[in-house]
C-alpha cells in the first residue's frame, strides 16, 4: 500500500469544507503529492467545518493548508498554487495528478472542473461532490461510479441553496467518501 | 415509441416527442444547463456543445445536476 501510494499524484481543487479535509486524510494516508489550489483567505465563517485554526484567520488557505499537512505528516510532497482555477489552467495546473478531487463551492465551479477533466485530461479520474449541506442522514450520502473517469459522492440533492447551513460533520462525510474513494482508486491501478 | 435511457432508467417518448438535443432535454426537464455535466453512451458532451448534440432513440444520458455547497 505504501509504496503505491507513495507514487500518486493527487490534485485538490478548492480548500474548502471539501479540499481541506480530504487534503488532511490524504496526507494521513501517505499519498506522494498533493497539488493543491485555491485563491481564498482562511476566515472565520470557515472555521465551523475546515480544517483551519483560529490563529490562521486571515492566512492564504494554499499557505496555511501547506502548514498543516507539513505538521501532519512531513514525507507528502505540497504543490500550492494560489490562484482561481478556470478551464484554461486546470489542465496545466493538475498536468501531473493521477486523480482530482473536486472541491469548490458553486454548482458552476463544480461543472466547470469536471467537463474540463473528462474533456481534456483523458488519463485522469475525477472525484466530484454534490449534495451535503444540512445535518443527519448520513446514509443518503453515497459513491457513485457514474463513468469510468467519474465518481460522484453525495446525496445528489441538499444544497446550501435550498438547506442553508453547511456543518463539519455532514461535509466530512462526504469527503471522506472522496478520500476513501481516491485511495480505493490509487490502490486499484497499475 | 422512442426509447432513451436517462440515469440508467429507459424513458419513453412519443413519436415525434423525443427531445432532439440535450439541450431540448434539459429543457424538457426544466433542468438549467449551467450546472448539468452530460455524457452520452460514455462519452462526455461540453456544455458549449448541448445545442448541437443530436440525440438519437436507444442512447444512454448521464446527466450530473451539481447543487452547491463544499
Amino acid at each position: 500500500m505504501k509504496e503505491k501510494l507513495g507514487r500518486a499524484v493527487v490534485g485538490i481543487a478548492g480548500l474548502g469544507g471539501l479540499g481541506s479535509n480530504v487534503a488532511v486524510a490524504l496526507a494521513r494516508t501517505n499519498v506522494g503529492k498533493l497539488i493543491i489550489a485555491d485563491f481564498d483567505k482562511v476566515e472565520e465563517s470557515n472555521l465551523n467545518r475546515q480544517q483551519y485554526f483560529v490563529d490562521q484567520l486571515g492566512m492564504l488557505k494554499v499557505e496555511a493548508m501547506t502548514e498543516n499537512l507539513r505538521r501532519i505528516n512531513p514525507n507528502v510532497k505540497i504543490e500550492g498554487h494560489q490562484i482561481k482555477l478556470t478551464a484554461d489552467n486546470v489542465p496545466k495546473i493538475f498536468g501531473e495528478a493521477d486523480v482530482i478531487a473536486e472541491c469548490f463551492d458553486k454548482a458552476e465551479e463544480k461543472q466547470m472542473l469536471v467537463e474540463t477533466v473528462l474533456s481534456k485530461m483523458p488519463d485522469v479520474i475525477v472525484v466530484s461532490a454534490s449534495g451535503l449541506a444540512g445535518y443527519g442522514n448520513s446514509n443518503s450520502i453515497q459513491t457513485r461510479q457514474v463513468s469510468k473517469r467519474f465518481i460522484l459522492v453525495g446525496d445528489g440533492k441538499s444544497g446550501i441553496d435550498t438547506v442553508k447551513i453547511l456543518t463539519a460533520a455532514r461535509v466530512g462525510i462526504a469527503a471522506c467518501h472522496q478520500a476513501n474513494a481516491i485511495v480505493e482508486v490509487l490502490m486499484n491501478s497499475g | 415509441m422512442e426509447i432513451l435511457k436517462i440515469n440508467g432508467v429507459e424513458k419513453k417518448f412519443a413519436a415525434g416527442q423525443m427531445p432532439k438535443t440535450i439541450a431540448e432535454l434539459l429543457e424538457q426537464l426544466r433542468v438549467e444547463a449551467a450546472t448539468v455535466v452530460a455524457e452520452v453512451d460514455g462519452g462526455i458532451v461540453e456544455r458549449e456543445k448541448f445545442a448541437q448534440t443530436k440525440l438519437s432513440k436507444g442512447q444512454s444520458i448521464e446527466l450530473v445536476r451539481f447543487v452547491p455547497g463544499g
